[in-house]
C-alpha cells in the first residue's frame, strides 16, 4: 500500500511538475516580449519625436528661405528704385531755362450804356457803348536767386503802357516769420486792391475802390509783413511808400519833399479762420495815411474793414461754392477849404453752381458829407471823372479830391469759364447817382490768358 | 490820340464866407497817434511772444500736398514724424483752395512732399512762397517732388503741345500713385530724405522702410492674383487718371468721358462715345467720386458695362487710411463688380440656353 501511495505521489508530482515548470518558462518569455515591446514603443516614440523635429526644422528652413527671398526682393526693390532716368520729352529740351514765366491776359468788353457820356469810375472800366479794350496784362515772374523772387505786371492799353506791379519778395526765413516786399506793388489795403482785373468777379470795379483807391493803389515802397505766432492765420503788414504817380487823388506827393511824415504809410491786419472744413472766414482792417498834395502838410487818412467768407462743401458737391466779399472804406482828406469826409462800401455775393459757371450780385455805394461841385465854366452834362488826369501834353496835373455826391449801384452777373484760361461774363448794372441821371449798362466781357499757369490766391 | 478831358472842381464855399483855414484837426492827429501806438504795441507783443515760443521739435514735421504721400510718410516715419496733408482724399487734387491756414502748416514744416508734374501748380506755389520758410523752397532739403523718384512716367508728350489739347501736363501723366509698384521708389525716396533731415534716426527709418516694402510686395502679389482673371478687360474712365493702374493691371483703356483732359463732355460727344463702345466689350466705367456721376452711369448702362465710383487717393472714402487700404478697396470693388457680371452672364446664359 505504501508503494502505491508512493507511486501515486510520484506520478502526480511528475504530472504537476511540468506545468509549474512551464508556467515559469512562459512568464519569462512574456516578460521578455513585454520588455521588447516597451523598447520598441520607446524607439517609435523617439523616432516620432525626431521626425517632428525634422519637420520643424524643415519648416523653419523654408520660412527662412522665404524670408530671405522677400528680403532680396525688398533689396532689389529698394536699390532698383533709382530716380527717373533722363526723360526724353519734347518739352524737356525746351523747358529747362532760367527765363521768367511769361503770361499775357487780354480783357475785352462789349458795353451798352443807356446814357451818353456815362459816369466812369475806374480807369479800366468800359467807357463807351461799343467794344472796349479793358486791359492787356503782361507778366514776367521768376526767382532771382536764393534770396529773392521778382514779379512784374504791366497793364497795356491801345497806346498806354503802365507798370501795374514790379516788386521783389524775400525768400529767406527771416525772424518773426516776416517777409519783405520791395518795389512798385498793389498795396495790401483791404482785399479788392490786391485782385488783378482778371481775377475780379465783376466787369466794373466796386465804387469805393474806384473812388478812393483808383484803378489800383500801387505806390512804390517797402513792405514788411509778419505772421503772428497765433494758432490762426494773422498777418500784420506795414509799409512805407511814396505817392508819386498814383492814379488816385487820395494820395499825392507833398511839395515839401524832405518830409518823412508826408510819405504814404499803409497798415493792414488780416485774420483767417477756418471755421469748419467747408466754411472759411477772413476779416481784416486797414489804415493808410499820407499827404494828399493839396497843400504842404495836408494829409488823407483812409480806413478800411474787409470781410471774405467762403462756403465750399467739398464732400457732396466738389465744384459748388459760395463766397461773399465785402469792404467798407472811410476817407478823411484835409484840404485848404475844409476836411473832406467820404465813405463807401460794397458787398458782392457769388454762387458757383457748376464747375464752369457762376452767378453773382453786387451792391456798392459811396456817400459824402462834403460834396464837391463842378465849376461853372466847364459845362458838364452829368458826366464826371473822379480821378487824376494826366494829359498827353504834359500840362499840370490837377489834384481832384472829393465826391460829387451819393451814388448807389446794383449789378448782377453770370460768368462762364470754358476752361480756367478763358472767360465770358454777362453783367447788367444800374447806376443811381444823386447828382446826375441814373443809367443802365450791359456788359459782355471776354478774357483770355496765355502762358504760365498763374496760381490764384485764396 | 485819345482825347482826355481835364476837370477842375472847387469845394462850395461856406456861407459865412471867410475861408477859415482849418487847424490841423486834433482829432486826426489823435487818431493817428492811437493807431501808431496800437501797431507798435502789436509789434512788441509779436516779438515778445515769438522769443518765448519754444521751437524744440522732437518730431520731424512733414506736410504733404495730397494724402497718398502723407500715408507713406507715416509708415516710414512712425513715431518720429508728425504728418499732415493739405488736400483731402475726396477732393480733386487739381483744384484745392489755397487757404491761408495752410500757410501756417507750411511755415512750421521741415519737409513738404508733393506729387509734381504740375498736379498742384494751381494752388501750391503761392502757399510755399507765402510760408516764409526757406527750408521748403524748391531745391532745399525740405522740398521733395515725388515725381522725381518714379522710374517711368507715362504719356510724356514727344511733340509740341499747347492747351488746345486740354489741360495737358507737359511733364507727363501725374497720377502715378495709382500703380502700387510705384509705392516702393516713393517710400525709398521719402526715407532717404528723412534720413538726411534727421540722421540720428536713420536706422529706424531704414527698418520701417524694409517693413513697408516687404509688406507691400506681399500685398502686390495678392492684388495681382485677384486681378489676374480680368487681364485685358476693356474699360472707360472719366478722366485720364487711371493710366498707371491700367498699365499694372493690364486693363485696356478704350475711351475717356472727357473729350480732352479738363473739358466736360457735351451731349453729342457722350452719344458718340456710347455708340463707339457699344461695339466693344467694355466691362467697366470708372469715375472718381469728385466727377459728375450721372453721365458715366448713363454711359455704363447704355454700353452694358458696370459703373464704378472708385477712390483715387488715401482718404478717398471712409476707412481708407493707408496705401494698402486704397488698393484693397479698388481691387476689391473691381473684382466683386466683374465677378458679379461674369456670374450674371453665366446665369443668363444658362437661363436662356
Amino acid at each position: 500500500m505504501r508503494i502505491n501511495r508512493f507511486i501515486a505521489l510520484f506520478f502526480s508530482a511528475i504530472f504537476l511538475f511540468p506545468p509549474i515548470i512551464q508556467k515559469e518558462a512562459w512568464g519569462d518569455d512574456r516578460d521578455d516580449l513585454k520588455k521588447e515591446m516597451q523598447q520598441l514603443r520607446q524607439q517609435m516614440e523617439s523616432m516620432q519625436k525626431k521626425l517632428e523635429e525634422l519637420e520643424e526644422k524643415n519648416r523653419m528652413v523654408e520660412e527662412e528661405a522665404k524670408k530671405q527671398k522677400e528680403e532680396r526682393e525688398v533689396e532689389k526693390g529698394i536699390t532698383e528704385a533709382a530716380p527717373a532716368p533722363s526723360r526724353e520729352g519734347y518739352l524737356q529740351r525746351v523747358i529747362q531755362s532760367l527765363n521768367p514765366d511769361i503770361s499775357v491776359i487780354g480783357i475785352f468788353t462789349a458795353a451798352y450804356f443807356s446814357e451818353n457820356d456815362p459816369i466812369i469810375h475806374a480807369e479800366n472800366d468800359p467807357e463807351n457803348t461799343g467794344i472796349n479794350l479793358q486791359e492787356i496784362e503782361v507778366a514776367f515772374q521768376g526767382v532771382v536767386d536764393p534770396y529773392f523772387r521778382f514779379d512784374s505786371f504791366f497793364s497795356i492799353g491801345r497806346d498806354s503802357f503802365e507798370t501795374e506791379e514790379a516788386f521783389a519778395t524775400t525768400l529767406l526765413s527771416l525772424p518773426l516769420n516776416s517777409q519783405v516786399r520791395i518795389g512798385l506793388m498793389r498795396a495790401k489795403f483791404g482785399r479788392i486792391n490786391l485782385q488783378h482785373r482778371h481775377s475780379q468777379d465783376f466787369v466794373t470795379l466796386a465804387l469805393p475802390a474806384a473812388d478812393f483807391l483808383g484803378e489800383h493803389l500801387n505806390p512804390v515802397g517797402i513792405e514788411f509783413n509778419f505772421l503772428a505766432p497765433l494758432p490762426w492765420f494773422m498777418e500784420l503788414t506795414a509799409s512805407v511808400n511814396s505817392a508819386n504817380g498814383l492814379e488816385t487823388p487820395t494820395f499825392a506827393p507833398d511839395e515839401d519833399a524832405n518830409n518823412l511824415g508826408g510819405l504814404l504809410y499803409i497798415f493792414h491786419l488780416a485774420n483767417f479762420f477756418e471755421i469748419t472744413e467747408a466754411l472759411s472766414l477772413s476779416l481784416g482792417g486797414s489804415f493808410a495815411t499820407g499827404s494828399n498834395g493839396t497843400e504842404p502838410g495836408n494829409r488823407s487818412n483812409l480806413y478800411g474793414v474787409d470781410l471774405f467768407a467762403k462756403y465750399r462743401p467739398l464732400r457732396n458737391n466738389p465744384y459748388q461754392e459760395v463766397w461773399l466779399q465785402s469792404e467798407f472804406m472811410y476817407r478823411q482828406a484835409e484840404t485848404e477849404e475844409e476836411n473832406l469826409d467820404d465813405w463807401g462800401a460794397y458787398g458782392q455775393l457769388v454762387y458757383r453752381f457748376a464747375k464752369r459757371w457762376n452767378a453773382g450780385f453786387r451792391f456798392d455805394f459811396v456817400d459824402t458829407d462834403t460834396p464837391v461841385t463842378p465849376m461853372e465854366e466847364e459845362e458838364l452834362e452829368g458826366a464826371s471823372l473822379l480821378r487824376v488826369m494826366r494829359s498827353e501834353e504834359g500840362e499840370e496835373e490837377e489834384s481832384v479830391l472829393g465826391l460829387l455826391g451819393k451814388e448807389l449801384r446794383y449789378a448782377v452777373m453770370l460768368t462762364f469759364n470754358p476752361t480756367e484760361f478763358s472767360r465770358i461774363r454777362l453783367q447788367y448794372e444800374f447806376d443811381d447817382p444823386d447828382f446826375a441821371d441814373s443809367f443802365h449798362a450791359v456788359y459782355l466781357q471776354f478774357q483770355y490768358s496765355l502762358g504760365a499757369h498763374g496760381a490764384h490766391p485764396f | 490820340m485819345k482825347m482826355r478831358k481835364i476837370f477842375k472842381f472847387v469845394i462850395t464855399p461856406k456861407l459865412h464866407n471867410k475861408p477859415v483855414r482849418p487847424e490841423k484837426s486834433a482829432i486826426s492827429r489823435t487818431i493817428k497817434a492811437i493807431l501808431n501806438c496800437f501797431w507798435i504795441s502789436l509789434l512788441v507783443t509779436a516779438i515778445f511772444l515769438s522769443t518765448y515760443a519754444s521751437e524744440s521739435l522732437a518730431k520731424v514735421r512733414v506736410v504733404s500736398s495730397v494724402p497718398n504721400f502723407a500715408s507713406i510718410a507715416e509708415e516710414i516715419g512712425g513715431d518720429k514724424v508728425e504728418v499732415k496733408s493739405i488736400a483731402k482724399g475726396y477732393e480733386d487734387p487739381h483744384f484745392v483752395s489755397p487757404k491761408p491756414s495752410y500757410i501756417l502748416l507750411l511755415n512750421k514744416a521741415d519737409l513738404v512732399l508733393y506729387n509734381g508734374l504740375d498736379l498742384e501748380i494751381g494752388w501750391l506755389p503761392p502757399l510755399i512762397t507765402g510760408a516764409r520758410n526757406s527750408k521748403i523752397l524748391t531745391g532745399a532739403l525740405g522740398n521733395l517732388d515725388c515725381s522725381t523718384l518714379i522710374p517711368t512716367i507715362l504719356e510724356v508728350p514727344t511733340t509740341k503741345i499747347d492747351r488746345s489739347m486740354g489741360d495737358i501736363h507737359p511733364g507727363g501723366n501725374p497720377h502715378y500713385m495709382l500703380d502700387p509698384r510705384n509705392g516702393i521708389p516713393v517710400a525709398k525716396g521719402i526715407a532717404d530724405r528723412l534720413k538726411e533731415i534727421d540722421p540720428e534716426n536713420a536706422s529706424y527709418y531704414d527698418e520701417r522702410l524694409r517693413d513697408f516694402v516687404g509688406h507691400l510686395n506681399v500685398k502686390i502679389k495678392e492684388w495681382d492674383h485677384k486681378l489676374a482673371p480680368y487681364k485685358g478687360a476693356e474699360i472707360v474712365t472719366y478722366h485720364k487718371g487711371w493710366v498707371y493702374f491700367s498699365n499694372w493691371a493690364d486693363f485696356k483703356e478704350v475711351g475717356y468721358i472727357e473729350p480732352k483732359p479738363g473739358i466736360p463732355p457735351s451731349p453729342s460727344y457722350v452719344a458718340e462715345l456710347i455708340r463707339r463702345i457699344q461695339q466693344m466689350n467694355v466691362k467697366l466705367v470708372i469715375a472718381e467720386s469728385y466727377y459728375p456721376q450721372k453721365t458715366p452711369a448713363l454711359i455704363a448702362e447704355k454700353a452694358g458695362a458696370s459703373f464704378l465710383t472708385l477712390p483715387a487717393s488715401v482718404g478717398g472714402r471712409d476707412g481708407i487710411n493707408t496705401y494698402y487700404d486704397l488698393f484693397d478697396v479698388i481691387v476689391g470693388d473691381i473684382k466683386s463688380k466683374l465677378a458679379n457680371t461674369k456670374e450674371a452672364v453665366k446665369s443668363s446664359n444658362l437661363a436662356g440656353g
